[in-house]
């Protein structure tokens, strides 16, 4: 309301200012610009928007062709069904423990491997940061076969710690570079001042560069989360169905030969989706340096 | 390797030393080469376990015959790999580089467009930067769901729109096509992976002075000489990691096309990644798996050296700066 307000108000001081004196001011519209954000957006949003209406149509209508892009009648059926699915509650409940303990267990090692990169020089370093950094890309769904047959060997498949320990490898190298980011930015006269107060390196490390790189164990802590939460091959594959997490329980649970129920697949896709989400954006802040960081660096 | 690193402000071994030296009244303390050896250890030992041990042990799979499911195994020699080269693996490595070249390009084309849009200041825009990054935020497996839903040939939306607009006449099962599953998978794909590409080109755009824009605008620059002129230059090297990350990663990308497509219509979408699965996880072959991804992995590395070669290079620049 105030912006619309105000708008006219700026638009005038500006003619009376003239052009010269703001140089930013651009002299044409972008009308490039709008096109392009209104395209972009269209093809960001428009299936999003088609994922939540779905969700709240009802069987009938969704079953219907030509599709209606504004459903008629709105029902919230869908949602209650998937929430009194015994099976879905059971996903959620694996997917929850595995992303949790693969976060908390993620970053309490790649604090060490970070801080070790950061702070210190030693031999064989840079050959080393380049292995933890092209771990990340070697094919994962070849380390799965073997992964799978070693599990197997030692009794460890349908369980958490297959997934668990995969998934806090796997995060390692993008945690480790967020870290080491962060670490990078604290200065070294710290670790030198509490040298000289007598602190060992432990307790230098855990009580004064710690609390300092909070931000950043909370970035990462939320990165290695998200992997667990959304990994599919790895879920679909090491864990039996009493230990299977959301993703690949979906996908047994609805991608059938016979017809797919799209309302009801398309609420639970959206509760899936939620939670990761709304913690994203919401620390954001850190997380967009976190990523940069960890990516271009290099 | 550097193994001294003499920048100010950092460690040399030679300081370090001394201040091992200097604290050796203090009974107790560990040493700073047992300290760094103790902070990698946790790390190391899963990279080991859990990364490099799988990796040797199945790319020497690719020499035997075994099965997931029976025990045992007999070296076979090269004859695992000579079969994999002579049944369609030019087929297969094609069928990748469509998938991997397509959903990089469109993705790299809608980051930039998008991030070049909101790199602009007007209302909004910290919202929308935001907003954007939902549709790389949703499992992959939702992704999959969502466009399978669309590209439904009995009640798909698309359909639905294209017969409307009169672009179609009647339903298509596009996921049944060869070319439209394989557009369907890049589709898929590039909409999950362009908000990752937009945040980081972005950050290379924020780096190029906007002092210089004015001037080039003054010189009667229009918006396109002026992007190839003068944002080009800052943020070539930004794009160049961006692209080549992406491209590792679509190389091995095996959620949308296991779950979209499943590698059909008749095996025309799948990739090294699925097809591995496949081999290993519905045909229980290991060692033609493994040979398979013996293969995969050759390439990978090309890939993962020019990414590492490239980085150096980024970062004695860096530092020459």
């Amino acid at each position: 309301m105030t912006t619309l307000q105000t708008k006219p108000v700026a638009a005038r001081a500006e003619l009376a200012l003239g052009p010269v004196s703001r140089t930013r001011r651009r002299r044409r519209p972008r009308w490039g610009m709008w096109i392009a954000l209104v395209v972009i957006g269209l093809f960001a949003f428009l299936p999003l928007y088609w994922l939540a209406v779905t969700s709240i149509t009802p069987n009938d209508e969704a079953f219907s062709y030509p599709p209606k892009l504004f459903p008629t009648h709105v029902t919230f059926d869908h949602y209650l069904k998937i929430l009194q699915t015994p099976a879905i509650f059971q996903y959620f409940r694996n997917s929850v423990i595995v992303s949790v303990i693969t976060s908390v267990l993620s970053v309490a090692v790649s604090m060490y491997m970070g801080y070790a990169f950061s702070k210190f020089r030693f031999r064989g370093r840079k050959s080393l940061m380049y292995f933890v950094l092209s771990s990340q890309m070697f094919p994962q769904a070849l380390l799965l076969v073997t992964l799978y047959v070693v599990f197997a060997q030692f009794n460890l498949l349908n369980t958490y710690v297959s997934l668990i320990l995969s998934f806090t490898t796997f995060t390692l190298p993008l945690c480790v570079w967020m870290l080491k980011g962060f670490f990078d930015a604290l200065p070294d006269d710290l670790i030198e001042a509490a040298k000289i107060d007598g602190a060992g390196p432990w307790r230098t490390f855990h009580s004064v560069i710690l609390p300092l790189a909070a931000p950043g164990l909370v970035a990462s802590g939320l990165f290695a989360f998200v992997r667990g939460w959304n990994d599919f091959m790895f879920a679909l594959t090491l864990a039996g169905p009493e230990k299977q997490t959301l993703p690949p329980g979906l996908v047994n649970m609805f991608i059938t030969e016979s017809s797919t129920s799209w309302p009801a697949l398309m609420a639970a896709s959206l509760l899936v989706s939620v939670p990761v989400s709304v913690a994203f954006i919401a620390l954001q802040r850190f997380l967009v340096g976190g990523v940069t960081a960890g990516a271009v660096k290099g | 390797m550097t193994t001294t690193d003499l920048r100010p402000g950092k460690h040399s071994p030679r300081q370090a030393a001394d201040a091992d030296g200097s604290a050796g009244t203090r009974g107790t303390r560990l040493g700073n080469k047992s300290f760094v050896f103790l902070l990698l250890l946790p790390g190391l030992v899963l990279l080991l376990a859990v990364v490099l041990y799988p990796l040797v042990r199945s790319l020497i799979t690719a020499f035997f015959k075994e099965s997931l499911v029976y025990p045992g195994s007999s070296f076979v020699g090269f004859s695992n790999i000579i079969d994999v080269l002579t049944d369609d693996f030019g087929q297969l490595l094609g069928q990748t580089l469509i998938f991997t070249v397509g959903s990089t390009v469109l993705s790299f084309l809608l980051g930039i467009g998008l991030a070049l849009v909101l790199n602009q200041r007007f209302h909004g825009q910290r919202f929308l930067r935001g907003a954007f990054l939902i549709p790389w935020l949703v499992p992959g497996v939702v992704v999959s769901f969502l466009w399978m839903w669309i590209f439904d040939a009995n009640y798909g939306v698309l359909n639905g729109i294209l017969q409307q607009l009169h672009v179609i006449d009647h339903p298509v099962a596009w996921l049944f096509n060869t070319d439209a599953a394989r557009t369907a998978l890049i589709i898929a794909k590039s909409w999950s992976s362009f908000p990752w590409m937009m945040v980081m080109l972005l950050a290379g755009l924020q780096t190029v002075p906007t002092d210089l824009h004015e001037a080039a605008a003054m010189d009667g620059a229009g918006s396109i000489r002026r992007f190839f002129a003068v944002t080009w230059p800052h943020i070539r090297g930004v794009a160049g990691l961006v692209i080549l990350l992406e491209f590792i990663w679509n190389f091995q990308h095996f959620d949308t096309i296991f779950v979209l497509t499943g590698g059909g219509p008749a095996g025309t979408t799948q990739t090294f990644a699925t097809q591995v699965y496949d081999t290993a996880f519905k045909g229980y072959d290991l060692g033609h798996a493994g040979a398979l991804g013996l293969l995969w992995m050759v390439l990978l590395m090309v890939l993962v050296v020019v990414y590492v070669t490239f980085s150096e290079r980024g970062e004695r620049k860096d530092k020459a700066r």
